[in-house]
């Protein structure tokens, strides 16, 4: 199954708690995902204001990436296929 | 043997059990239940079965199961079902000269009776063409019926070619669950070998390596009772059968011989059958059933017996067999066949094979009907000519119906030579129109022609009929694909000339449907009144093939001329009707085209539904499968989305070798849109001018002006003659009226191409498109232009700004909200804000309404996943668990 990183740009940053709310949250989104069999495997935010994130996902298709992020509402700006590069690796 | 309780099968029986509540809540649901041989779908499905005899609401269970016989009785599950049903359903499926009948009397009964209903299909990997059928045509109208529809089949038997493979790809995603079986665990086996007294301990580990867990072998290894473990299953089912007496032996092998269960009746008719013999047998681990036939518990164990009776007996017993089914009567031709060919009887076999095939053709059961006719000929070397040919006939016309053109190729030939000698030159001369015809499906051009040449010099020295009208259509469809229309409407006309004197409707229906697409391609638009009339022909006369046809070839042509109304309701109604008829190759050749029509309107969304739909179905054409690589990739590189390359360089594979530029032409300009949307458009010209290459023998002003266009587009010359206009004016500069037209037709992206032309004011425009389509690739292009034509701040983007509140939240909403995703209570909210909480729990449910969330909880998940909330808690995505 291919690997995407999706980039998503937040005008107000992103904000989840840190708390069950946040949580859930988070869960309700993976089940979301998975249900169009995405598996969102981790993400990264940007430090300066939470404004942009960089999303890790294994999913069927671009189509389906783009799919579950309009059910969650999630913005879309650009989707990349890639793959796993280890440094550590070539040691 | 007593029964043994089932292991390891509580979950799937569970899973088979919210199968059954979701089908007694009235909704339709599909279980497959699924394994390899002897892993125990019919022990599971029977204490499924025995489970719901003690339910509260307890509903009905109907039986049918697919036999082994080399070829399959046409429908015999569902003659099982309709005796379990009752009533005339029975005879009225007998007597059925036609299979909707008998599939809608089959639904009526099923959705009739009481809710819910359980119908088993077991053995499904023996389908006969008919009941594959069946289960699409049941799967597509279950959903509203409460019924349950259980099928199981080998699923390690099952690859992708296999026709049931595709079958169980159409059924209806939301409706159908998975059950598949596993091995039983080493545990597991452990605990059966300690049940059967007298094993060691260590036994079991070996068992349940030997066996792999599967329960059948498992079992079967237990009573063989040998000193090792049986190395196959085959092996420990003999072992078992090796300790039976003489008189048990034989009813043992008569048994083996007739595929499914033995019928009390048959088996005393030719041996006898003293009761310990048969207790005998049942202590081996056949079954009898209530209606005293008797039967090996597993196929497994019935192919192992059969193989252990010698050939030369088991012909004799299989003529003994067919004497006391004669004698009794009222037998399906299948069985009758079935051992008349292994008794080697020739003149049984010629006598019930064609009776066989009829009765397999009235039922659509195209490859059991071809291989009646294939028995049949293995046994017709005494035959006359003619009847030796009519078998290959009929062979050739099955083969060609379920696709397989090689032997239909190979069968035709036969008929050709045979007719030839005997002098017969009306029928060799519709053979050779029919090589004509299959050369072509062959992807063989030159034969083709040369066959269709042959077959009007043959028939024309004969007496004008239906042969040579249908030869003259022949000619004019291959003219017409090849883009020659000249030659296709001259031997049109006369084809449909000679029908209407003949008064042949069919014929008629075909060769207006050749002549109204090439006129309809020439912009002639009497071509549209001959398609229309041809369909109106086919509808009226119930030619199913032919309105599929006139369907596809009036969307299709619609759809490359940006008739963008037309095409829609061309495509709604050919669609609808193919589905209504189980056409699915021409549902999914039309889908194909809804695809591109959708690309066309800017509704990308259904776009790439439409062409996934098609790409996931591993028996799609060519034909099919070219728009929908095209339309997928299109979308992609328009979206900026990866996984373009493998999408076009396989539809251009298969696009080179037909030829047509209908094909090649609009796999090259998707070629050349995707290089030069990633701004590499010299890499595109050599496909481009593969393709304008082909213009000349096929001139379509719309493909012709788009490939042209992307010459133009890519750098190199492009001559705008024979464009289609919006195209012609782009090319000759005038990006304004390109745009109009675009604009007119209601194309909004190739209006965004056209204006990427023009001023500020037009890239402006562009751009305002682009972001509402979601065209990220081309906005990048036009916002580039405008920065190189010196415009300064350019806006990143109408997305930006109203994806921060688009779904219009008022003020007061928007306070609630910001409390809401700090967990905070209506109460706690309304003394915060000074309202009342009945104000609060208003503007809640108008939040919730408007993010289209359930909960509270939900829309503080949305609040911050849009940036609406407020308040700032600090955490970031992934933070913390």
């Amino acid at each position: 199954m291919p690997r995407y990183l999706v980039e998503r740009d937040f005008a107000d940053g992103l904000h989840i708690p840190v708390n069950a709310d946040g949580a859930k949250a988070c869960r309700a989104m993976v089940d979301t995902y998975l249900h169009d069999g995405v598996t969102w495997v981790h993400s990264y935010v940007s430090t300066e204001g939470n404004r942009k994130s960089f999303c890790i996902y294994d999913g069927p298709s671009p189509e389906a990436i783009r799919r579950v992020a309009a059910k969650t509402n999630m913005p879309v700006n650009k989707i990349t296929e890639v793959r796993v590069l280890d440094p550590y690796f070539y040691r | 043997m007593p029964a043994m309780a089932l292991l390891e099968r509580e979950r799937f029986l569970d899973a088979l059990d919210a199968c059954r509540a979701d089908a007694a809540a009235g909704l339709g649901r599909i279980a497959l239940v699924t394994g390899e041989a002897g892993i125990g779908k019919t022990s599971l499905l029977r204490e499924f079965a025995r489970r719901l005899e003690s339910a509260a609401q307890r509903p009905r269970v109907l039986w049918g199961s697919c036999e082994a016989l080399f070829t399959p009785h046409p429908l015999a599950p569902l003659y099982d079902i309709a005796r379990q049903i009752g009533g005339d359903l029975p005879a009225l499926i007998a007597d059925a000269e036609r299979r909707d009948v008998v599939f809608n009397a089959a639904i009526e009964a099923l959705a009739r009776g009481a809710r819910p209903t359980v119908a088993i299909i077991e053995d499904a990997h023996w389908a006969d063409e008919a009941t594959l059928d069946l289960i699409k045509f049941l799967g597509r109208r279950l959903e509203r019926l409460g019924i349950l529809l259980v099928i199981s089949y080998r699923d390690d038997e099952v690859n992708p070619r296999h026709p049931l493979c595709s079958v169980v790809g159409d059924l209806p995603a939301t409706l159908v669950r998975r059950v598949p079986l596993e091995p039983l665990s080493a545990a597991a086996v452990a605990s059966l070998v300690d049940a059967a007294a007298g094993r060691a301990a260590g036994d079991a580990a070996r068992l349940h390596e030997i066996t792999g867990g599967n329960p059948f072998f498992v079992t079967e290894a237990l009573a063989a009772a040998e000193d090792d473990v049986p190395p196959t299953v085959r092996d420990a089912v003999i072992a078992r059968m090796a300790r039976l007496s003489e008189a048990a032996r034989a009813i043992v092998d008569l048994a083996a011989l007739v595929p499914g269960r033995i019928e009390g009746w048959l088996l005393a008719a030719v041996t006898p059958c003293p009761p310990d013999a048969i207790q005998e047998c049942l202590a081996i681990g056949m079954v009898m059933h209530e209606d005293g036939s008797l039967a090996f518990r597993h196929e497994l164990a019935r192919r192992a017996a059969d193989e252990q009776v010698p050939a030369p007996q088991g012909r004799a017993l299989h003529a003994r067999i067919l004497a006391a089914l004669r004698r009794h009567g009222g037998i399906p031709a299948t069985r009758l066949v079935h051992h008349a060919d292994l008794a080697g009887d020739s003149a049984a076999v010629l006598e019930f094979a064609p009776a066989a095939a009829a009765r397999a053709i009235a039922l659509r059961s195209h490859r059991e009907a071809a291989a009646h006719f294939a028995t049949a000929l293995r046994h017709a070397d005494a035959l006359p000519a003619a009847e030796r040919a009519a078998l290959f006939e009929g062979l050739a016309y099955e083969c060609y119906l379920t696709e397989q053109i090689a032997e239909a190729i190979a069968a035709r030939k036969e008929a050709l030579a045979l007719r030839r000698a005997a002098g017969d030159a009306l029928k060799e001369g519709d053979n050779l129109r029919w090589l004509s015809r299959l050369s072509w499906f062959d992807g063989n051009k030159a034969a083709s022609d040369d066959y269709a040449r042959a077959a009007i010099a043959c028939l024309s020295a004969l007496p004008p009929g239906r042969e040579l009208a249908m030869a003259y259509s022949n000619c004019a469809q291959l003219y017409m694909l090849a883009g020659d229309a000249q030659a296709a409407l001259d031997w049109g006309g006369r084809a449909i000339a000679l029908a209407e004197r003949l008064g042949e409707i069919e014929i008629l229906s075909h060769a207006l449907n050749n002549v109204g697409s090439v006129r309809l391609d020439e912009a002639d638009g009497g071509g549209r009144a001959d398609l229309e009339r041809s369909l109106r022909l086919a509808l009226e006369h119930g030619l199913e093939e032919h309105a599929a046809r006139a369907y596809t070839n009036l969307a299709s042509t619609a759809v490359r001329h940006y008739q963008l109304e037309r095409a829609a309701r061309h495509l709604a109604e050919g669609i609808a009707y193919s589905e209504a008829h189980d056409l699915d190759s021409w549902r999914r050749y039309m889908t194909a085209f809804r695809a591109q029509h959708h690309l066309q309107c800017g509704d990308w969304t259904a776009a790439a539904a439409d062409a996934d739909s098609i790409l996931r179905h591993s028996r799609a054409a060519a034909i099919s499968r070219i728009p929908s690589l095209v339309t997928l990739a299109l979308v992609r590189a328009r979206r900026g989305d990866p996984g373009i390359d493998q999408l076009l360089d396989e539809a251009w594979a298969l696009a080179l070798p037909t030829g047509e530029l209908q094909r090649i032409g609009p796999v090259a300009c998707a070629r050349a849109e995707a290089a030069w949307l990633r701004g590499r458009p010299e890499t595109a010209l050599a496909d481009l001018r593969i393709a304008d290459a082909l213009a000349p023998q096929q001139p379509d002003a719309w493909i012709i002006g788009d490939i042209r266009v992307w010459l133009v587009r890519c750098g190199a010359e492009g001559d705008d003659a024979g464009a289609a206009p919006p195209f012609a004016r782009e090319i000759a500069g005038d990006w304004r009226g390109a745009a109009a037209a675009w604009a007119a037709i209601g194309a909004p992206y190739a209006e965004a191409l056209a204006l990427l032309g023009g001023d500020e004011a037009a890239l402006r425009r562009a751009l305002e498109i682009c972001e509402r389509l979601g065209a990220a690739a081309l906005a990048f292009v036009a916002r580039r232009r405008l920065r190189a034509s010196g415009v300064r701040g350019v806006a990143r983007g109408a997305q930006e700004r109203t994806r921060r509140n688009p779904q219009g939240l008022t003020t007061s909403e928007l306070k609630v909200l910001a409390l809401l995703v700090e967990g905070r209570r209506n109460a706690e909210i309304a003394r915060r804000l000074f309202v009342s909480e009945k104000t609060v729990g208003h503007h809640v449910s108008a939040i919730l309404g408007k993010l289209a969330v359930r909960s509270r909880g939900e829309a503080a998940a949305a609040a911050m996943r849009l940036g609406l909330a407020g308040a700032r808690t600090g955490a970031v995505l992934g933070a913390e668990k």
